[in-house]
């Protein structure tokens, strides 16, 4: 129960920061601290294997994106004022009420958990032979499906990365390709604008 | 061992900042930030639900790890479209704050 109360202290005081740091780089190492401090969870609910993957997957690679995309777009804190003010009271409230509702259900339809031996028996530890086994036997179907999705993400992200397409951009030359002015992200600056219309013009 | 109910209390809680989360941020990545909150408090109720159930034998008990394996890998999908979406955006706009993006807005 004691390493319980750490954990949960750790993964709120990170949930609570990912909703109130100003800046999104700490927000996002708020979120690293949050999800490994799950992966321990992970561990004590006998899923040894979804710890691994956690760390590895969440932590290591989907929060390393993120931190790439937030030092390249260089997102600075949020500034503007708020336009609807009782939004952020009321956001609150709602997640308050939620919570509410979740934990009374939770603790009012209590079940006993069964005896060590029978959890061990029936998740071995959360291996990845025992977990492999239910995803490919009942979940094969799953597990097609998310191959194809993890395709199209593939296939959706480099298509939207891509440069803008030819004819939008004004014809340049093959001596031109790769020349050092490539405008950073397809940010272009008002000088560069002038001297391309200046370029175009003969 | 710790019972069910506590980790289906932290579970809300983190979904539940998740969901402040994305009605008060206003930067984009933000959003995505907390909507990856909100994913995580789900899969720790299903790892927990996983235990929970583990008196009606090795495949019911797994189920729940394995729903957590699939929610893992859409996630990661979603994060690779929805960044590119973003740097997409900021191409543009030179903003990801999302009051200024609404044009969609009949």
């Amino acid at each position: 129960m004691v390493g319980f109360i750490i954990l949960a202290v750790i993964l709120v005081a990170g949930g609570v920061g990912v909703v109130l740091l100003r800046q999104p780089v700490h927000a996002a190492l708020s979120l690293v601290a949050t999800l490994l401090a799950l992966a321990v969870t992970y561990v004590t609910l006998q899923a040894h294997f979804l710890a691994a993957i956690q760390v590895i997957v969440y932590a290591g690679a989907i929060l390393v994106l993120f931190l790439f995309v937030i030092m390249l777009l260089n997102v600075g804190g949020e500034t503007s004022v708020d336009r609807v003010t009782w939004l952020k009271p009321a956001a609150w409230i709602a997640g308050g009420i939620t919570v509410a509702g979740v934990v009374a259900i939770a603790f009012l339809s209590r079940t006993p958990l069964p005896e060590a031996a029978v959890v061990n028996a029936a998740l071995g530890g959360g291996n990845a032979d025992r977990i492999g086994e239910v995803l490919f036997s009942d979940y094969l179907l799953a597990f097609q499906l998310v191959g194809v999705l993890l395709m199209t993400g593939v296939v959706a992200a480099v298509s939207l990365v891509q440069r803008a397409a030819p004819e939008t951009r004004p014809q340049r030359g093959p001596a031109a390709r790769g020349a050092p002015h490539e405008p950073f992200l397809g940010v272009r600056h008002p000088e560069e604008h002038a001297g391309d219309v200046a370029h175009g013009s003969h | 061992m710790v019972p069910t109910e506590y980790y289906v209390g932290l579970s809300a809680i983190l979904f539940a900042l998740g969901s402040v989360g994305v009605l008060t941020r206003r930067s984009a990545i933000m959003l995505f930030l907390s909507v990856e909150l909100m994913l995580n408090a789900a899969n720790l109720a299903m790892v927990a639900f996983a235990r929970g159930w583990a008196a009606s034998g090795s495949k019911t008990a797994l189920d729940g790890q394995t729903a957590v394996f699939i929610v893992l890998a859409i996630a990661a999908a979603e994060v690779a479209v929805g960044l590119g979406i973003l740097v997409a955006i900021f191409r543009n706009r030179v903003s990801t704050n999302v009051d200024e993006l609404a044009e969609v807005r009949g």
